[in-house]
């Protein structure tokens, strides 16, 4: 109970007190940028790649079950673009910047907060809430989706290239937009914003927590990446089950 | 300009290649060092991979049965095909979605852990340390971390599957307002045994993976402080692309021969 509670009110804390932070000391937009560059800029291969495979992967699995069903893989397409600007692109791409930005994250504040380097930075009248985290935090909510918008177009662009060279159809029924509405584009912008919103402050409270010496580095570093990646996937599923049952 | 193209893209490629080959020869070490295997460090393993993991496994588990009911709920809205909702969900969980979604979370959590742990190790000098006394570091450091994760990677995938597919029916019935009976008459009329061998082969694969990549990058970690995060942070993102890599090749070959 304990632990479910701090999972969940540790980062609310943290963004109380960065939110504050932030709007009494403002935000150092030199940090900021080379934070939207940390996170997005060298996150962007992994992110692209990743969501290649997995849209090459999508591809073939709804082929085995259009084999079964309809007959035609091709008419799911438009179905599964949906989907995909609904529900796939923005859960895999965040869970792939949570586990890369997550890890760099908690593992740089541990080792700042193991060398009491934010304890020299409270010394010289720093607050490392804005100094430290707003930063990541302004840079988790600009690149995030940015990062999911590249990675759901790798997912598509590679889906429409399996389709057309492995399955032989015609993958352009797979960049279908029929069904995509505003509501899709709606509930996929607030999972990465929401997702973009967690990974730096969970990452922040692993971090900042850190006490010890190299072994504790690598112990925030996992709690980092594992209060990211499932905060990730608990985002995407309340919005998605908010969303099923206001329009059912 | 184009020398400097030139330089970086074979800088890159003896990297990768440099990879590579530290990753055959882990794997062979491994594997020779099988016979020697420490007994106490694999139980060890075993209790922090698998038992370890297991609330977190769980909880995904849960979260991806969700994820996929709710997906195919898409499906289900514009084709109408409720009744094919068991075997639809049942097919991608088993598939798809929980070795995938079990190989990222456990990348994370042990291969991270891994990573660092042994570039500890070795940017301490304690590898040589190792050796100097004539202990081989595979046969107690790497061959039992190896195949505590493939067991508890097998261990897993059970408990992630049964628990997904309990998940999915509840959601199914709560969503979709679709019977408990209708979910899983069609999921065990059109599933067969060759569906849960093809999650059961593709999470082993995954699990291999990530303790290799894991360690073998750890291993391979040089410098100071700096090197042990760098450790982790490539473990995640090397175990996460070689899961992605596997899947892909695993999907296009295990439906070929089991379907």
């Amino acid at each position: 109970m304990k632990r479910v509670l701090s999972f969940f009110g540790a980062p609310g804390v943290m963004l109380a007190r960065t939110v504050r932070a932030g709007a009494r000391e403002g935000i150092p937009w030199r940090e900021t940028l080379a934070q939207v560059h940390e996170l997005g800029g060298r996150s962007v291969w992994l992110v692209m790649s990743g969501m290649a495979f997995f849209g090459a992967v999508l591809v073939m699995i709804a082929n085995a079950q259009a084999k079964k069903l309809i007959g035609n893989v091709a008419v799911l397409g438009p179905a599964y673009f949906e989907m995909l600007i609904r529900e796939l692109g923005p859960a895999v791409s965040a869970l792939l910047t949570a586990s890369r930005a997550g890890a760099s994250h908690s593992a740089e504040l541990a080792t700042m907060s193991v060398n009491e380097q934010v304890e020299a930075l409270e010394m010289s009248a720093g607050d490392p809430y804005a100094d430290l985290v707003a930063p990541r935090v302004v840079a988790g909510v600009v690149g995030v989706p940015l990062l999911s918008v590249l990675g759901t177009v790798a997912a598509t662009a590679s889906a429409v290239l399996v389709a057309s060279v492995a399955l032989d159809i015609d993958g352009r029924a797979f960049m279908d937009a029929r069904y995509v509405d505003g509501w899709d584009l709606l509930v996929g912008g607030l999972k990465v914003v929401g997702c973009g919103l967690y990974i730096p402050l969970a990452a922040a409270v692993a971090g900042l927590n850190a006490r010890g010496g190299a072994e504790a580095v690598g112990e925030a570093t996992t709690e980092g990446v594992v209060a990211a990646s499932l905060g990730c996937l608990l985002i995407d599923l309340t919005v998605s089950l908010a969303f099923q049952f206001v329009r059912l | 300009m184009s020398t400097t193209a030139l330089a970086w893209l074979g800088r890159s490629a003896m990297r990768a290649v440099g990879g590579v080959g530290a990753l055959a020869l882990v794997a062979g070490r491994t594997a020779w060092a099988l016979r020697g295997l420490e007994r106490r460090e694999l139980a060890r393993g075993l209790v922090q991979f698998g038992y370890g993991s297991l609330p977190l496994a769980l909880a995904t588990a849960a979260l991806a049965g969700v994820i996929v009911v709710v997906q195919a709920a898409i499906y289900i809205q514009r084709f109408g095909a409720r009744a094919f909702l068991g075997w639809a969900a049942g097919y991608g969980v088993l598939w798809e979605f929980g070795p995938l979604l079990l190989g990222l979370i456990m990348s994370a959590r042990i291969g991270a852990r891994n990573a660092a742990e042994l570039a500890t190790l070795k940017v301490g000098g304690q590898i040589e340390g190792l050796r100097g006394i004539g202990l081989d570091p595979f046969a107690l450091l790497v061959a039992p971390r190896v195949v505590a994760m493939e067991v508890s990677m097998l261990a897993l995938s059970t408990f992630t599957f049964l628990v997904s597919i309990l998940c999915e029916a509840v959601a199914a019935k709560l969503t979709l307002d679709l019977p408990v009976r209708v979910f899983f008459g069609t999921f065990a009329q059109m599933l067969s045994p060759s569906d849960i061998l093809g999650g059961v082969v593709k999470t082993g694969a995954f699990g291999l993976a990530i303790s290799l990549v894991s360690t073998a990058v750890g291993l391979r970690a040089k410098g100071g402080a700096r090197a042990v995060g760098e450790a982790a942070a490539s473990a995640v993102v090397l175990g996460c692309a070689a899961i992605f890599l596997l899947d892909f090749l695993l999907t296009t070959l295990l439906s070929r021969v089991l379907g």
